[in-house]
């Protein structure tokens, strides 16, 4: 029987007295007070640099602010979910491994659950404008992932990563009927749905 | 079709077609009276409640209209395969054709995503479920059926929202994508072993 590695789910955050560091401390704000009422200062606050540091690093402002710090939390997050199949022994743990990781950062992310449950205008137009990108990043890895890996007679490395990716998303966005917590139902999704016509 | 129902129907388009040019929030009652050919009065006094309650009523005819557009398309047909191939066309095709989903996806996102993202999404699956479970069953074991809906659904929203590869709207795209993916995950292993 294979084991699942208990998915990261706290990662230390970049120092504070850099770009990404204000970024970060972006993504704190919002979840404290409203996206509508984060002010530039309150952020320089946060991140323990003066106001014209933020703007040095951010001409654009407060809204610059926003924009940068959800691509920059949804690219914490990929590289997270990577890491969380780092050294799995095949393509099912891997993939079991990041849906149990990426169901669980999303369900524990405190300030994407509270901007979803009291302002989601002011983020999910934002985030959605990622889609394309967070679909192309985890295409990329998952070809990666099924590089020498037997194939079913017809299918497509590209085509089947592609595949792949918008139906581990889906997942992630939405567990609809499965149990994500529960690594017996994730190994079955695995198994059942998403590799059912991929792997040999 | 009553008097009372052709008046709706029409402002219905009417208000169609002013979101497909400005917008949810830039459409006035006025616009859509207008576009309709009548007068203000005319919509309060077939849509109670003004402009929310036009929106409503747009909202589930233009749901109705894309579920019998889907069936017309399944009619007929007797292999799960084909219905699948026939039903995931049309569903990518409505979408990517109704021009005024695709003018609030494009400039007016906040008024949509909040009603269909995250856990708003558990919706959406139940009402494709409730459509797509009787057009399943008789291909697959009853435990499936309920699972093999929602994964239908997930491929559907995906690919019609973002193509990229394969286009569902064109059918031998659909039928690729539906004969190496989609009925394989549908299928119990050893059913699709057998065949």
């Amino acid at each position: 029987m294979r084991t699942i590695c208990k998915p990261r789910v706290s990662e230390p955050r970049p120092e504070p007295s850099t770009r990404d560091g204000v970024l970060a401390a972006t993504v704190q704000c919002a979840g404290r007070v409203s996206l509508a009422r984060i002010t530039v200062e309150e952020v320089a606050r946060e991140a323990g640099v003066s106001r014209a540091s933020v703007y040095r690093w951010f001409p654009g402002g407060r809204d610059q602010l926003l924009d940068e710090a959800i691509t920059f939390e949804v690219g914490r997050f990929l590289s997270r979910m990577a890491d969380a199949a780092e050294g799995a022994p095949d393509l099912s743990s891997r993939l079991e491994r990041s849906l149990l990781f990426a169901h669980r950062a999303i369900e524990e992310h405190e300030v994407l659950q509270h901007v979803l449950a009291n302002e989601p205008a002011g983020v999910l137009p934002q985030l959605h404008a990622t889609a394309p990108l967070v679909l192309a990043v985890v295409r990329d890895e998952l070809a990666g992932w099924l590089d020498g890996v037997a194939l079913n007679e017809g299918v497509d490395r590209e085509e089947a990563a592609d595949y792949l990716a918008r139906m581990l998303l889906s997942l992630v966005v939405n567990q609809g009927s499965w149990d994500l917590t529960d690594p017996a139902e994730v190994a079955e999704v695995v198994r059942t749905r998403l590799l059912a016509g991929v792997l040999e | 079709m009553s008097e009372q129902q052709t008046l709706e129907n029409r402002l219905i388009e009417a208000t169609l077609r002013c979101v497909a040019r400005w917008g949810i929030a830039k459409t006035t009652l006025d616009d859509v009276a207008r576009e309709a050919g009548c007068g203000r009065a005319t919509i309060y006094r077939t849509f109670e409640g003004g402009k929310a309650s036009v929106l409503r009523a747009t909202l589930q005819h233009e749901f109705v209209r894309c579920i019998a557009t889907i069936e017309d398309a399944m009619r007929g047909l007797d292999s799960l395969e084909d219905i699948l191939v026939a039903g995931t066309t049309t569903a990518a095709s409505f979408i990517a054709g109704h021009d005024a989903l695709q003018f609030l996806m494009a400039h007016e996102p906040d008024a949509v995503l909040p009603h269909v993202a995250f856990d708003k999404l558990a919706r959406v699956f139940d009402a494709a479920a409730l459509f797509a479970e009787p057009h399943l069953a008789p291909f697959l074991p009853e435990a499936e059926v309920a699972r093999a809906a929602e994964w239908v659904t997930r491929v559907v929203l995906s690919y019609a929202l973002a193509p990229t590869t394969l286009d569902l709207r064109v059918e031998s795209d659909a039928r690729r994508l539906v004969n190496l993916y989609l009925m394989p995950a549908l299928l119990p292993r050893a059913a699709v072993a057998t065949r």
